[in-house]
């Protein structure tokens, strides 16, 4: 499966992203309603993309009690509008709060790939986000930890 | 709702404590494309331009562009629009960040302060709900500490716009700031917000922006990303050094002004260059709202000197302002007095200008030891400890000194008996460009709107930076006003709809933007209307200015300019050559001799 990777060491706080997904999903630029969200920590430099990891164990479907969630065959981990009730009880069950509410169509949302043209990844100019393979992940989260210290060292 | 728009203005009254929203003038905003246009438009309609600046009757306006808070390429830009008490003329100043496009979500174009509060407050925009609030506990706190206050207060996703203790005292060139370091820098406007005892805006929005038309929208924008990925000048220069890359090469030809324009070498420039920033003090780069070029510095001044402190810069223009036009060359000492500027909220350009411009009266024995009391240290070229003392004199005056710099170089300089020694125009500071080493620069200066300006008319982009088969020669005043007038149209319209001018050195010349403004509004816009557009505003700002007073002996640039020549590399033995110039543009833009737009050049424009 294929999933979106946040660089944060390399994210400069534009959140182009969140307008291209907010674009893509609502048709208008509405940072309220994106399904990627960057955290900005401004005094310590820090700017951190977060979107869906399409969880293995995903608590938001596991907690879901209409089974509105779930997970499709590429491992998609998704919300079926027709059988959400907007109980929000994926919202208290993500980890990562990054289950949002859409107030208009009373139902919840996470990132939906943009059907594997993610817009987010394709307005970066910085490479923070990149639309990669599971497997590599691992590898790259665990370069992207080590180069840390070495870029302090440095 | 109208596409690209909220269609929705926030009007406050501070003087009777009420805001009131009102449908935007749709009219006007097609006319005027939008921001520092639209701005200009309502300015121009409510108060007579001969009014004092910090008198209660200028109007202070806060505009976006329609393509404000869309993925257009840095559509994130707001602009500050009012009288300006440094300059007597109209004042536009432009900012980044993410203030403009939360005001957009929060369902307003613009806010209009009209008035005076009879006490310090700062507005509370919370989508619908606009209130004025209370805003002594954070009177006299600097920009970060009252950012801090004011967003534990309201909301912590809140962005705030707001002035430092330099607006407060009325400096003249005091600066609004918006996101701790964003400066909407140029012409006092902070000065202005201060006369109304207004100390910030906090906004907070949740709506949305729609486009025309989605589609075509969609494809010039990820079309002109991938210019700007592309370009070496934004995507390595500017990325990578931010506008301080420029350090390097103004040093080299001998157009890095150094030492209150006395020269234009630097001979600690390599100190305090990009280069040298981006392997010493940068700590990452940052990218205002919507930005692709992600030109700002964060950094930090390394433990263990004389000097402490992180925050954003400096930019190329700070370097020249607090560093080599001071004669400053220790990077540690700019990047201390970037961030009190930051934090006073002063314009580093003018405040820099303000500080050279006493060092050489005090060099040439015009100011007497006894006003010098107040600063403590000597006021000499190359003293960082001046410029740091300085910065806090003009932001918090109290002696006659600080109260003079606090009015800005030209009337500091003008009370010493020596005006001659401001190096600006219209009583605003030159930027970090030797106009002699090209003539285009000069003329800019010399006839931008607000006072003396490297972003009205940024013709270095073909006077040295151009392939060299799209080079004009920087030494000729031949073919400089034909020109300075389309960069001045360009620039207005840019400003206008709400993009960085950076966006243009890549992906976003007239044929690109004016295709996208039209795909963002519905509107149709030829590039010859765009331009004319870009004419309209400027001409706007022209009859703002010389109905506030202002005429061709304003359109100025001091003797130091004219007739001393610069000695040092490749620009030296000239001068500018204005008058010829100017009457060349006066000609170009339809203008009478005395600079007054002709009725039928009023008329072509429809204004």
């Amino acid at each position: 499966m294929k999933m979106i990777l946040a660089h944060p060491q390399k994210c400069v706080s534009c959140h182009l992203c969140e307008g291209a997904c907010s674009f893509k999903h609502e048709g208008a630029f509405q940072p309220a309603k994106t399904r990627i969200h960057v955290h900005d920590f401004v005094d310590e430099a820090m700017y951190v993309p977060v979107t869906c990891f399409h969880c293995s164990d995903a608590p938001c479907l596991s907690n879901c009690p209409t089974y509105a969630i779930t997970r499709d065959a590429d491992g998609m981990v998704h919300v079926n509008d027709d059988k959400c009730i907007g109980c929000k009880m994926c919202l208290v069950a993500c980890p990562f709060s990054v289950m949002s509410f859409h107030e208009e169509k009373n139902v919840s949302q996470n990132c939906d790939l943009c059907g594997g043209d993610p817009q987010c990844v394709k307005i970066c100019t910085y490479d923070a986000l990149e639309y990669v393979d599971v497997e590599p992940i691992e590898w790259a989260v665990r370069l992207d930890i080590a180069e840390r210290p070495a870029a302090t060292a440095s | 709702m109208p596409y690209g728009w909220i269609g929705q203005l926030l009007r406050v009254d501070l003087t009777s404590g009420s805001c009131a929203k009102e449908p935007l003038n749709m009219k006007w905003a097609a006319e005027y494309i939008g921001g520092r246009g639209l701005g200009t438009r309502y300015l121009y309609e409510e108060m007579d331009p001969s009014v004092d600046a910090l008198a209660p009757e200028n109007r202070l306006i806060f505009a976006t562009g329609p393509l404000t808070g869309t993925y257009a390429p840095t559509g994130g830009r707001y602009m500050v629009i009012c009288k300006s008490p440094l300059t007597d003329a109209v004042a536009c100043s432009n900012s980044g960040g993410y203030w403009g496009p939360e005001l957009k979500f929060a369902g307003y174009d613009m806010v209009i302060l009209e008035g005076r509060s009879p006490r310090p407050v700062y507005l509370w925009i919370n989508n619908d709900h606009a209130e004025i609030r209370d805003a002594a506990h954070v009177w006299g706190k600097n920009t970060e500490e009252t950012e801090d206050t004011l967003r534990a207060e309201t909301d912590p996703q809140a962005r705030i716009s707001g002035i430092g203790p330099a607006g407060e005292n009325l400096n003249r060139v005091a600066c609004v700031i918006n996101d701790k370091s964003r400066a909407a820098g140029r012409s006092g406007v902070g000065a202005v917000m201060g006369s109304k005892n207004v100390k910030a805006i906090v906004v907070r929005g949740t709506g949305a922006i729609s486009v025309a038309d989605p589609l075509t929208f969609g494809e010039i924008v990820f079309e002109s990303m991938k210019e700007i990925n592309a370009s070496p000048t934004t995507s390595m220069a500017l990325r990578g050094m931010g506008t301080a890359s420029t350090v390097g090469f103004t040093n080299a030809v001998g157009m890095l002004p150094t030492n209150n324009f006395q020269t234009g070498q630097f001979e600690h420039a390599d100190a305090i260059s990009g280069q040298t920033i981006a392997k010493t003090v940068l700590k990452r780069n940052k990218g205002c709202y919507s930005c692709p070029i992600g030109c700002a510095r964060v950094t930090e001044i390394k433990p263990g000197g004389k000097y402490s402190g992180h925050g954003e810069g400096p930019e190329y223009e700070t370097i020249f302002g607090l560093g080599s036009d001071c004669g400053v060359g220790d990077l540690d000492a700019v990047l201390y007095a970037n961030y009190l500027c930051n934090l006073y909220a002063v314009d580093t350009i003018s405040a820099g200008g303000t500080v050279a411009t006493a060092m050489e009266l005090v060099e040439r024995g015009y100011i007497p030891p006894e006003d010098l009391v107040e600063v403590g240290t000597e006021l000499k070229f190359g003293n960082a400890d001046a410029v740091m003392r300085c910065l806090e004199l003009m932001s918090y005056p109290k002696g006659k000194f600080s109260k003079l710099l606090a009015e800005g170089g030209y009337r500091l300089a003008e009370h010493y008996g020596h005006p001659e020694l401001f190096m600006g125009s219209k009583k605003q500071d030159f930027a970090a460009y030797d106009p002699r080493g090209a003539k285009g620069m000069g003329l800019g200066y010399a006839t931008s709107n607000r006072g003396a300006c490297h972003l009205r008319g940024y013709s270095m982009t073909v006077e040295w930076f151009a392939p060299p088969d799209q080079r004009v020669d920087a030494f000729t005043p031949d073919g400089k006003a034909a020109i300075q007038k389309e960069l001045q149209d360009k620039a207005a319209a840019e400003d206008a709809v709400g993009v960085c001018t950076f966006a243009s050195f890549a992906a976003t010349p007239p044929e690109k933007l004016a295709p996208m403004y039209n795909a963002c509004t519905g509107e149709n816009l030829s590039v010859e209307d765009w331009m004319k557009a870009g004419d309209r505003i400027w001409n706007l700002e022209r009859l703002f200015n010389n109905g506030a007073g202002l005429s061709r002996k304003d359109d100025s640039l001091p003797p130091r300019m004219t007739r001393e020549p610069l000695s040092n590399g490749a620009v030296q033995n000239q001068v500018v050559e204005l008058a010829q110039m100017l009457a060349e543009y006066y000609r170009v833009r339809g203008w009478d001799d005395d600079g007054n737009p002709k009725a039928e050049t009023l008329a072509r424009l429809g204004i």
